[in-house]
């Protein structure tokens, strides 16, 4: 198994098999389709796409149930926030009352919409997240030519991020192996312990600054000046090879995408009025 | 490049904090660029912890812890801790599920909120350790405008611009963005300036300026 960002990918994966610009070229462009896309049915489809991808890149999906609450809390969010908060529209068609809130179809209509927009984009973060480990995302940076010390700066965020994990962990065992227990506890209480995590967390990533910096200098690295002007060898670079597949797979992306913008603005399709899913259920709510 | 190491006494003036005294020498050294990694480590953390625990949606949270570290290192550090408020945000909203457009489209907030503490210690030569109502009020005047202007930039031009809400529910969003801050920025910020800010103005890493 492999640590990526979000979890464990087996070793045989063939999503190792992909050069890791492709990855951030999935994420920055696929990103975009639920955004041109209003239709919930596509968006379904996209979404039961990316979960093939997940599934076909062997990625453990329980580490997505994180998200079902993200989901469902989102979810909610949304129709209440377009429902109950929703105000009072005559001229929009009342579908039923509860507790005196009217609840109009064009409200569920948009809510549906919007929801289905945004499942697929979280969905492309966790795959993003799922099947790259931070020397993907350098190694995508360096291949578009981001400035070193901006993929620097980025690498040594992941890292730091890491250790931070880890000294929050070491501050939290030191409490428990002392007979702490937060549980059963306020949620007021938990974010007054949390303050009491926070001086000590910033207190030890401000002496691993200084820690950093003498080891950096020491190395002779700079980030300004003529020193930094000497070019670098990618070293990191050299274990990736940008091949034809990863080239076609670049070309499907940029042509879906294409072919999306053609499609919704050309054509007029792929637009949440042509949705069969709100048609039908627009149907049974008015049964 | 080099980083001249100057360490005030802990008898300085909020006046001479920021004041570069002369024969004083700042310039943007290895430190800063270090600092800015590993300020967006932790507000990657931090703001992870608040975006999960704390959701509101699309980014929105109840309280979101990483404003520490947005406007307390934007204090310490000056434009390294501003442009680390700005680039976190990125990674603890992918956790929480935020889309990467809409934490794109947050960036002018974020900056916002870490520029205007930042600025108005500055400005008025406030003491980061808070030794004075003065440095308490003002400073909490700079986290409410900050909130707000932050709130109705990412409600009212982000959400309301990707379409993702109505006209009717932007009041909770706008609430909950303000709210979720300021509330987080008032239990969080004064301890940590308190804590630690007598020994972040002697590093040499502490910027006066704005970037050294």
């Amino acid at each position: 198994m492999r640590r990526t960002l979000l979890g464990y990918v087996p070793d045989e994966s063939p999503i190792y098999d992909i050069h890791p610009f492709v990855k951030l070229y999935f994420l920055l462009i696929v990103s975009l389709f639920p955004l041109i896309i209003s239709s919930p049915d596509w968006n379904i489809v996209l979404i039961i796409l990316q979960l093939i991808l997940l599934w076909y890149a062997r990625v453990d999906l329980r580490t997505l149930r994180i998200y079902i609450p993200v989901a469902i809390s989102m979810g909610t969010i949304i129709l209440l926030s377009y429902t109950v908060l929703g105000g009072v529209h005559p001229e929009f068609e009342l579908l039923f009352t509860v507790f005196g809130i009217p609840i109009y179809w064009e409200r569920l209509y948009d809510a549906i919409v919007v929801y289905f927009r945004i499942l697929p984009m979280i969905l492309t973060m966790v795959l993003f997240l799922s099947t790259s480990r931070e020397r993907d995302v350098i190694v995508a940076m360096r291949t578009i030519k981001i400035p070193f010390v901006a993929t620097y700066v980025f690498a040594m965020a992941l890292r730091s991020a890491g250790l931070v994990m880890e000294d929050f962990q070491i501050v939290r065992q030191a409490e428990k192996a002392r007979g702490f227990d937060t549980s059963g506890k306020s949620i007021v209480y938990k974010i007054k312990q949390f303050v009491m995590y926070m001086i000590p967390l910033f207190a030890l990533s401000l002496r691993r600054a200084e820690e950093f910096t003498n080891a950096l200098v020491a190395r002779g690295y700079a980030f300004t000046g003529e020193a930094s002007k000497v070019k670098r060898a990618d070293y990191v670079l050299t274990h990736y090879t940008f091949t034809t597949k990863d080239g076609i797979l670049t070309a499907i992306i940029t042509l879906s995408f294409i072919a999306i913008l053609i499609l919704r603005y050309g054509f007029g399709y792929l637009e949440a009025e042509d949705s069969r899913l709100l048609a039908w259920l627009h149907s049974l709510l008015t049964a | 490049m080099t980083t001249e190491s100057y360490q005030p006494s802990s008898e300085m003036t909020a006046e001479e904090i920021w004041t570069i005294q002369e024969g004083e020498k700042r310039s943007v050294g290895v430190i800063h660029i270090v600092i800015l990694a590993l300020l967006v480590g932790i507000g990657f953390v931090v703001g992870a912890f608040g975006s999960i625990s704390f959701p509101l949606g699309f980014g929105v949270n109840f309280f979101w812890t990483g404003i520490a570290v947005q406007q307390i290192g934007s204090i310490w550090f000056g434009m390294w801790g501003v442009l680390a408020g700005c680039i976190f945000p990125f990674f603890s909203n992918a956790i929480a599920g935020t889309p990467f457009y809409v934490s794109a489209a947050y960036i002018p907030a974020n900056f916002i909120q870490g520029f205007l503490p930042a600025w108005t210690f500055r400005y008025f030569k406030l003491d980061p350790r808070l030794k004075s109502g003065r440095d308490f009020l003002y400073f909490f005047i700079a986290m409410v405008v900050a909130s707000a202007i932050g709130a109705l930039y990412s409600v009212l031009v982000v959400l309301q611009g990707f379409g993702l809400l109505t006209t009717d529910s932007l009041p909770l969003f706008i609430w909950g963005w303000f709210g979720g801050n300021l509330l987080a920025g008032v239990v969080l910020n004064f301890i940590l300036l308190k804590a630690l800010s007598g020994i972040v103005i002697r590093m040499p890493g502490f910027v006066k300026g704005w970037w050294a």
